[in-house]
């Protein structure tokens, strides 16, 4: 990450992994999760205080549906996922030397996408710093930190330009809601100040 | 002529300064939105909804017509130019629009929608004005055994018969569902699902699941997209705005034909307006394919002329369906609904005898803003492209606060702020993983309602589930629902045998 600009040419090719099984497979996930709410919703099920006098159908009836209907649906999901997966090649973009051809200048190859993962977890971190910080820091603060974060985790090249942007974003916001509309926003450490 | 009596209320409501300002800031946004891709008038409603706090009621739901509306105009405007559609609902007027702008029409193309996308909305409105009163009126006639048959059909339209793949559907309903139990129950008093957090009381704030999946869901997703092959340029909008006398020949039909494909589907519950524009664009390729001129496949105008129309039709509708019986038959119909809530208010029948004015000052400020945002979108269609060269990650970052600021206003709650990253988290991988996220949307709203009516129907009748098939009205819901069903299946397995042999011949 250096201030510099390079200039690259950038190309993209249609590659096909070797190692495939769980990598075309990550919409594993999905099933996962519903996996996860089934669980906690038998768990809530089962614990749950029922006031005595409650006529039937009682508030279990309903969850329990979806909870077993949860549990059918991740079981066909992942039986979908497994038999029919996500295509072997990926697009990858790297930097190159001109004159470097591009294997696959059509797009035609049915490709697999692929996330970023850098930049997604940029993008998270952000947001669970913007949170942590939100109280104590208060808003003009910790709302500059999110907007700086995103647009830095987003792709944007300028982080001196961008950290007075987002302060003037942050700013606008706090004075149009907080003085305009009375949204009530945290002050933070700037309370005394402001 | 009561209606038209109710509907002059109604302009006197609008037709005052601030109610024109709000009218126009929502037609702005919402076309601003609706040209951004990725972004649409859903998403600008819920993000809207906790800064409107401090209006009138009256004011916001102004605004929120405006938006919605605006966002169907405004989608079509990035897919003619750029051949990113700006919302779902403009993919079938791209086809043909993008290869209009290609061949040096872009302007023509862009009339076209602007047009259409007026037509569809005025016609359809007006249909709302004559016929919501008496839709209202036979909602009476339902019963806790009727609306749970409609919440089921609507569970299963959006999931089953819309969506490309069955399991996801539902498997996004499912998801849906299961964080809707969570909170006090309203019948019996029993705190479900809430681990003692106080917090989770009340259940987790619609605004909360909308802003997440559908605000933070996108740019979880943008991000994760980062340097992949999706760039795209803006074509310049050149030749003349005006329409020759030979295009409105070609396309003022379209447009018609476009409105009535698109009127019924505002009332079915089927997730928005998907579904009438492509079978929109289907109509005009078959009719056009007897002439010998046709221009399909190198920018024919009624390609353009039939799904604009018939996406502003079903809108238009929708909100007839959402007022009258409370039902929301798409993602934005159902923000809108939790918009209601948010101020007391319950759409449905007893809604046009409770809030008179509030219902016909919208219906007129339909009017109000489909003129408005023609005169937007007419002239100023290429002004509005130039929105599109605001760098992604700036515009992203600006939602993102908005977001967070939105979810934090509403409730005053940390952990509201942790729930919508949890719920954004789960917005991207639904978009990663091809689920669609308006059952989703669907379930979480109906599916409340859906077990109130479901333990009071049982409760009625003492147990016996014979109560729930009892009455005409849900037994001709069930039989519908089931002839729909079947009718998709078919359809959908006859387009994968054609798909297939066409695959078969390329291969030859």
């Amino acid at each position: 990450m250096s201030g510099v600009v390079r200039t690259i040419s950038v190309t993209r090719r249609a590659v096909v992994t070797a190692d495939g099984f769980w990598r075309r497979r990550t919409a594993l996930v999905v099933p996962a999760l519903m996996l996860l709410l089934a669980v906690g919703l038998v768990v809530g099920i089962v614990t749950m205080d029922v006031p005595a006098n409650t006529a039937p159908p009682g508030p279990q009836v309903f969850p329990s549906i979806v909870a077993a209907g949860l549990f059918v649906l991740a079981a066909l999901l992942a039986v979908d996922v497994v038999r029919r997966p996500e295509p072997a090649a990926v697009d990858i973009v790297e930097s190159a030397e001109p004159g470097d051809l591009d294997d696959d200048p059509d797009g035609t190859t049915e490709l697999r996408t692929t996330s970023n993962h850098r930049a997604l977890l940029g993008a998270l971190g952000t947001v669970v710093v913007f949170i942590a910080a939100l109280t104590p820091l208060g808003w003009l603060l910790s709302g500059a930190v999110l907007f700086w974060g995103i647009a830095r985790s987003l792709g944007s090249r300028r982080p001196v330009f961008d950290v007075f942007l987002s302060l003037a974003v942050s700013s606008i916001v706090q004075l149009a809601f907080s003085a305009g509309l009375g949204l009530n926003l945290p002050p933070g450490v700037l309370g005394g100040i402001l | 002529m009561e209606s038209l009596a109710n509907l002059g209320d109604g302009f006197l409501t609008v037709l005052t300064p601030i109610n024109l300002l709000w009218v126009l800031i929502g037609a702005v946004l919402g076309t601003a939105v609706g040209v951004l891709p990725g972004l649409g008038s859903a998403m600008a409603v819920a993000l809207l909804l906790p800064v409107t706090f401090s209006l009138d009621p009256i004011g916001a739901f102004i605004m929120f017509a405006g938006v919605l509306f605006g966002g169907l105009f405004g989608d079509s405007i990035s897919g003619i130019l750029m051949n990113t559609p700006g919302n779902s609902t403009a993919i079938a007027s791209t086809i043909e629009g993008h290869k209009m702008a290609l061949s040096g029409r872009a302007a023509q193309a862009l009339a076209t929608s602007a047009i259409g996308a007026f037509t569809g909305g005025i016609i359809s409105s007006v249909l709302v004005v004559f016929f919501a009163p008496r839709l209202a009126e036979l909602a009476t006639l339902f019963g806790p055994a009727e609306y749970l048959a409609l919440a089921l059909f609507a569970f299963v339209a959006i999931s089953a018969v819309v969506t490309e793949s069955v399991l996801r559907g539902l498997a996004a309903l499912g998801i849906g569902l299961s964080i809707s139990v969570v909170g006090i129950d309203g019948i019996s008093g029993a705190s479900r699902f809430t681990a003692g957090i106080p917090e989770l009381f009340d259940g987790i704030d619609i605004v909360v699941i909308t802003v997440g999946l559908l605000a933070l869901g996108e740019v979880f997703s943008v991000a994760a997209k980062r340097g992949s092959r999706d760039e795209s340029k803006v074509l310049p909008s050149t030749g003349r705005l005006w329409l020759t006398r030979r295009d409105l020949r070609l396309a003022a039909p379209a447009w018609l034909r476009g409105t009535a494909i698109g009127v019924p589907f505002g009332i079915i519950p089927v997730g928005g307006a998907e579904v009438p524009t492509f079978l929109a664009y289907g109509t005009e390729r078959r009719l056009a394919a007897r002439r010998k001129d046709a221009m399909f496949g190198r920018g024919a105008i009624q390609g353009v002329a039939g799904p604009e129309a018939a996406g502003n039709a079903t809108a238009g509708t929708a909100m007839g369906a959402l007022l009258a019986l409370g039902l929301p038959t798409s993602a934005t119909a159902a923000i809108l609904l939790a918009a209601f809530r948010q101020y007391g208010l319950q759409p449905g029948p007893l809604l046009f005898d409770r809030a008179p004015d509030l219902v016909w000052a919208l219906l007129a400020s339909f009017f109000v803003g489909m003129v408005v945002l023609l005169i937007l979108n007419l002239p100023f269609a290429p002004l509005w492209a130039k929105l599109l060269k605001v760098p992604r990650h700036y515009l992203y970052a600006g939602i993102s606060v908005f977001a967070m600021l939105g979810v934090y206003a509403t409730s005053s709650k940390v952990l509201d702020l942790v729930l919508v990253t949890v719920v954004g988290l789960i917005g991207f991988l639904m978009r990663r993983y091809g689920l669609p996220v308006a059952p989703m949307l669907i379930a979480i709203i109906l599916g409340p309602l859906a077990e109130t009516e479901f333990r009071r129907a049982m409760a009625v009748s003492e147990g016996d589930p014979g109560i729930l098939v009892s009455s005409p009205i849900s037994i001709t819901l069930y039989v519908v629902l089931v002839l729909a069903v079947v009718g998709a299946g078919i359809q959908k397995t006859r387009t994968r045998r054609v798909s297939r042999t066409a695959r078969e011949r390329e291969r030859v």
